[in-house]
């Protein structure tokens, strides 16, 4: 303490190691807890209580700093049920709001998934060269490449399971199909098995095919990218260039007999239902 | 303090309703600068990071005024320490005690000069205690928050929150009585 300080007479009981020291803790607890003190207090603290009181005083302009930020961030918290209650703001806004490092993974994984998508896509059209055709031919059922219809190309296990009408194709090819295709293009509608002769082509996914060139096989119908595209709604993510639309009005130009003999799938396949 | 509306508030908070959060923003964020000034130098940041923290809990809270006023200054300090390790071996600038002892005189005589005093110059008087008897004023004086609450915020225990409290607030008073402060009141160009 520097200078004279206050006599013991003036604040008996205040200052800590003086006799009755201990005596103005609940006058102390009182300015604690922000309840008026005694008038008959001393001086200094009711002195102390107004230095308390303006310290806990009310609001001064610089006080509220930084309440946009807190609002704008209260508004950007998603709502329990889902729907932010920035409903005006699109999707796309939000998601630049992302960290960097929090959209870098779902990019990668949206590239991944396009990438798979439009591979499987330009699979099941035939579009890929003939090694790789071969390959997704045994790996995910796809046709075969229509260069080497009988050739047999090996690709790491040879025990792959080779999709047939009289086999059962492997969970996955399977619950692709049947949630991608329309009924009529499962694989036990595909003509392409010549153990199966008897087989004809179906007539819903007749209707989506190319006529075949001259030199096909018309007892083997090769699966074209029309009829062996995933569903419409598969199509329209998948980047390859063998998309349904094009190929569909090119099909019902097609003088096919098949074409004549079309009947609508009661699974609703959009290739007919294209306008030629 | 809210008071008796704070858990209508709080609810439509909870509910979105972006009224209700400002609210309790206007309400606390007071008292939450003045305690972060003087516990971090970078107060205002520690306050963003700290609602922005009490904005992603907000839902899940459950309690009364006190005790959101206490989950609320207790993420602050835990900000502050980071923000704190941060700036690792960044040299505090220390406050200057003849500054908000000039600033919270007057001509007049000393009860004058306390009430007229600015809220800076209350604090810089508060931050001129040791460190944890300051912080322990702040928050059971300026954060409202009952000694257990604050003896959970500051690692003590209870008694040993009410000792400093006492410790912090008779030194307050006699830095707030010394006659050198009256005598600083009378000279020339002196005003607050």
């Amino acid at each position: 303490m520097n200078g004279p300080d206050a006599s013991h007479d003036e604040m008996p009981g205040f200052f800590p190691g003086r006799p009755g020291g201990e005596h103005d803790e609940p006058l102390l607890d009182m300015l604690l807890e922000r309840r008026p003190i005694p008038p008959g207090a001393p001086r200094e603290l009711h002195d102390l209580a107004c230095v308390l009181a303006v310290a806990a005083g009310p609001a001064e302009p610089g006080d509220l700093a930084g309440e946009a930020a807190a609002r704008a961030a209260f508004t950007r918290l998603p709502s329990p049920s889902g729907a932010s209650h920035a409903a005006p703001r699109s999707a796309r806004h939000r998601l630049t709001d992302w960290p960097a490092r929090g959209r870098l993974p779902l990019a990668a994984a949206l590239a991944v998934a396009a990438t798979g998508l439009g591979s499987a896509a330009a699979a099941y059209a035939g579009a890929l060269p003939s090694p790789i055709q071969h390959i997704a031919h045994e790996v995910i059922g796809a046709p075969p490449p229509q260069d080497a219809p009988g050739r047999s190309l090996v690709v790491g296990s040879s025990s792959a399971p080779v999709p047939s009408p009289q086999t059962t194709a492997p969970a996955s090819h399977k619950t692709l199909r049947v949630t991608a295709t329309p009924t009529s293009t499962r694989p036990g509608s595909w003509g392409w098995d010549s153990r199966n002769p008897r087989y004809s082509p179906g007539p819903t996914y007749a209707s989506c095919r190319p006529a075949p060139s001259p030199s096909q096989n018309q007892a083997r119908p090769t699966p074209t990218p029309t009829h062996m595209s995933p569903a419409p709604a598969s199509a329209s993510l998948s980047p390859s260039p063998h998309s349904v639309r094009p190929s569909v009005n090119r099909d019902l130009e097609s003088p096919r007999p098949a074409i004549s003999s079309w009947t609508p799938s009661p699974s609703g396949t959009s290739c007919p239902s294209v306008p030629g | 303090m809210i008071g008796a509306a704070f858990r209508d508030i709080l609810a439509s908070a909870q509910a979105d309703d972006e009224a209700a959060f400002t609210q309790l923003f206007r309400d606390v964020q007071p008292s939450l600068l003045r305690y972060l000034r003087l516990i971090a130098p970078d107060a205002e940041d520690v306050a963003s990071d700290t609602w922005l923290q009490v904005v992603g809990g907000l839902r899940r809270f459950r309690g009364e005024e006190h005790e959101f006023r206490a989950w609320l200054f207790t993420i602050a300090r835990h900000r502050a320490v980071d923000s704190g390790r941060s700036r690792a071996r960044r040299p505090a600038v220390p406050l200057e005690l003849t500054e908000a002892e000039q600033q919270f005189t007057s001509p007049d005589a000393a009860d004058q000069a306390l009430e007229a005093m600015s809220t800076q110059a209350v604090l810089a008087l508060i931050a001129s205690l040791p460190g944890d008897q300051a912080e322990i004023i702040m928050l059971r004086v300026v954060a409202g928050l009952e000694a257990r609450e604050v003896a959970r915020i500051v690692g003590k225990t209870p008694g040993a929150v009410r000792v400093a409290a006492h410790r912090g607030l008779r030194k307050l008073a006699s830095v707030a009585a010394r006659p050198d402060i009256e005598r600083a009141s009378t000279k020339p160009g002196v005003t607050q």
